[in-house]
């Protein structure tokens, strides 16, 4: 079986690789980016994660827009958001059901329980697909 | 805008702490309000008075104007018709026919019937010489020619003499007429002596309406009394006052005789006579009334102006009262706002500084992470057990901080409220349900006084939850072991129902009681029970979105009691409030 692919999005680097390494060191094939353009020209280029972790406050290009757009590429493709704010996060199920992330969870996250929601998505992702449809 | 503001700030702000600063301004309010009312009471008061004082003092004037008047005309009818006669009977009569003695006679008895004070008759010739004569006294042959009435008679036709005394010591005054003799063509004059005490009584009768005294006094040269006067004494007695020298009309003096006694004096000339008539106000009568009446609107004035006096007394302490009350009310306001937006701006603050916070929070948490990664999977080395140990040192603390970012941000969010009908009744269960464990093990007894017809509240059940956990666990710490958690629900009105959490723990001190809802403020114990200073933060804060209040009260060593107040349906523009706050932020 293959390593669960997983990209994280965020703009503060030393977090991302760092995340990174964590999450390859726990056997995820992960991979860091430190802005939304970079994340959407990857998927735009075949290399589609499995689970997206996107930080929500970015330059130039939000977290929810990016969402947006991955949702719209392909939409078995999980998303976790990671947030520093407490103000106005769409944290409550109905959110979450309405812009299409898997969870959101907020920083600095227990890597154990990212760990699981990863798999969670993970499983999602491929019922998904089983399916053809997104859940 | 500015200007308005700064107005506004200028009367309401600053009169309000310089009115709380000092009970001053209340006495100056009250002083000027006093002064206000009072004066806008004592001017008409005081005018009215002045008027009444006026219009008495010109309706006496106007009465013995009136008196004046009627006694003239009275003297003059009199004299007019005693004129008359003569007149008529001289007419009538030839010189012959009045000089016989008993014609004369029959005529003077005629006249002395109708006329009492009718002395004698007398008929003068040319000459002077008196050729007829009817009376007490032998008078036939006088002559009187250098007689006053002689001379004025024959230039005025008639005359009517001062009074003398003539030869029986008797006051008299002599009226004559003349005539012309149509056979020689000569005039004669029929004379006649009036009693003076006859004109006194004409004059007495006039001497109505609270007159103290009416006479008449010579109009020319010294003046002489003509009549008899209460106070000067018989006819001839001297006047000792100077007549005015307007002739005409009615001319009213005032004086004052001794030390308070006012005298008003109306003098009249009566034409055709030598005579003025001469009415006195004087004393105990004019006097009685002008004392009584004033006496009567000192004591009305008195009487009033302290029955307004106390009126306005009362009156100016209630308003002030009243004002005051609202002062108070206004700064409690002030206060319970000021508190309020301290609370909400130090918790604006702490998400601001949470968030800044949280992110190189993560940051360490992921390199505190890595490095406990990669320890796990290297081999023993020098150090590596303190290497580990130090870096879960590191992790903790970072797990701390997460906690108070985490809290702090929770409480900043602003999460929907989600509008149900609730059962307080079924929620407190509900909460004391989590905690009855917690609450065995440390021997703490819950009592539940929860109200029988409450109504269904619509709130929020989360938040509901959190508050009132918070709240029980807050009691839970405060008693520690052994004691008593005494929950009661009641409706409070209409609007609203009230939860009493009450702990018979150890209570909180006086100096710390308004810092309580402040955040990081904490009497938790540091170490394994520490708090992070933020539950009864959290929970105002939710309390005051819920539309509800909360309010502390406690005796140190008795116990605290927590009430919280809660919106039977959460107004309008709060729940709009909610929907604003759903716009996604980052």
């Amino acid at each position: 079986m293959s390593k669960v692919k997983v990209l994280v999005v965020d703009d503060e680097k030393e977090f991302a690789n760092t995340l990174a390494e964590r999450l390859n060191i726990r056997g995820f094939d992960t991979s860091a980016v430190y802005c939304t353009e970079d994340a959407l020209a990857l998927i735009h280029a075949k290399k589609i994660p499995d689970v997206v972790l996107l930080d929500l406050k970015m330059p130039r290009m939000d977290g929810m827009e990016t969402l947006a757009e991955i949702k719209k590429y392909d939409p078995t493709i999980q998303v976790i958001l990671l947030t520093g704010h407490g103000a106005g996060v769409p944290l409550t199920g109905i959110d979450r059901g309405k812009h299409g992330a898997f969870d959101c969870m907020m920083k600095p996250a227990d890597i154990n329980e990212l760990t699981m929601k990863i798999k969670h998505a993970m499983a999602k992702r491929q019922a998904s697909q089983n399916r053809g449809v997104d859940g | 805008m500015k200007k308005k503001s700064e107005w506004m700030k200028r009367v309401f702000v600053d009169n309000y702490h310089a009115s709380m600063s000092s009970p001053k301004p209340y006495r100056r309010l009250r002083r000027t309000l006093f002064l206000v009312m009072t004066t806008t009471f004592l001017v008409p008061l005081i005018m009215v008075t002045w008027l009444s004082y006026y219009e008495y003092r010109s309706f006496l004037l106007a009465n013995l104007r009136w008196n004046a008047e009627s006694a003239k005309r009275t003297v003059e009818t009199f004299l007019a018709e005693l004129q008359t006669v003569l007149i008529f009977t001289a007419d009538g009569q030839t010189f012959e026919d009045l000089t016989d003695q008993n014609n004369l006679k029959k005529l003077y008895h005629r006249l002395k019937s109708n006329y009492p004070g009718v002395v004698d008759l007398g008929i003068i010739d040319h000459t002077g010489i008196q050729r007829g004569y009817a009376g007490p006294f032998d008078l036939l042959g006088k002559d009187y020619s250098d007689r006053e009435c002689f001379k004025a008679v024959s230039v005025n036709k008639t005359f009517i003499g001062r009074v003398e005394m003539g030869y029986r010591q008797v006051p008299h005054f002599c009226i004559a007429v003349s005539s012309l003799d149509p056979d020689t063509g000569q005039s004669w004059v029929f004379r006649t002596n009036i009693d003076v005490t006859t004109l006194d009584k004409y004059i007495e009768k006039t001497a109505s309406g609270g007159l103290s005294d009416v006479f008449l006094v010579t109009s020319k040269g010294e003046p002489l009394l003509q009549s008899s006067s209460r106070h000067f004494g018989p006819p001839l007695s001297p006047y000792p006052y100077e007549l005015p020298h307007d002739r005409h009309g009615i001319t009213i003096t005032e004086e004052t005789e001794g030390t308070d006694d006012i005298v008003l004096k109306a003098v009249s000339y009566i034409d055709g006579t030598p005579w003025a008539l001469v009415l006195i106000k004087q004393g105990y009568v004019y006097g009685k009334d002008w004392s009584f009446f004033k006496v009567r609107l000192f004591y009305i004035v008195l009487t009033s102006t302290i029955l307004a006096l106390l009126v306005i007394l009362r009156i100016t302490k209630l308003f002030v009262e009243r004002i005051r009350e609202a002062d108070e009310k206004r700064e409690s306001m002030l206060a319970e706002i000021e508190h309020t937006s301290k609370l909400a701006s130090i918790g604006r603050l702490a998400a601001g500084v949470a968030h800044e916070i949280n992110n190189p929070l993560a940051i360490i948490s992921a390199k505190t992470g890595l490095v406990m990664d990669l320890l796990e999977l290297s081999e023993d080395f020098q150090y590596k057990e303190k290497i580990e140990s130090e870096i879960r040192g590191t992790a903790d603390a970072v797990e701390r901080c997460k906690v108070i970012t985490h809290r702090l941000l929770g409480f900043a969010r602003r999460m929907d409220v989600t509008l149900e009908p609730i059962n307080i009744n079924n929620l407190m269960r509900e909460v004391l349900s989590f905690l009855d464990k917690e609450a065995l093990y440390r021997g703490i007894n819950f009592d539940l006084n929860l109200g029988n017809s409450l109504p269904v509240i619509e709130s929020d059940r989360g938040q509901l939850q959190q508050i009132f956990l918070n709240l029980v666990n807050n009691a839970i710490d405060a008693i520690d072991k052994d004691g008593r958690i005494t929950i009661s629900t009641r409706k409070r009105d209409q609007n609203s129902i009230q939860i009493d959490v009450i702990d018979n723990g150890k209570g909180i001190p006086p100096d710390i009681i308004s810092h309580i809802f402040e955040p990081f403020f904490t009497t938790k114990d540091h170490g394994e029970k520490k708090g992070t200073g933020l539950g009864l933060f959290i929970t105002y804060g939710l309390i005051k979105k819920l539309g509800g209040l909360i309010s502390v009260q406690s005796i140190v060593g008795v116990g605290t009691t927590f009430t919280v107040i809660l919106p039977i349906k959460i107004k309008s523009r709060r729940r709009g409030q909610n929907v604003e706050s759903k716009s996604p932020g980052s």
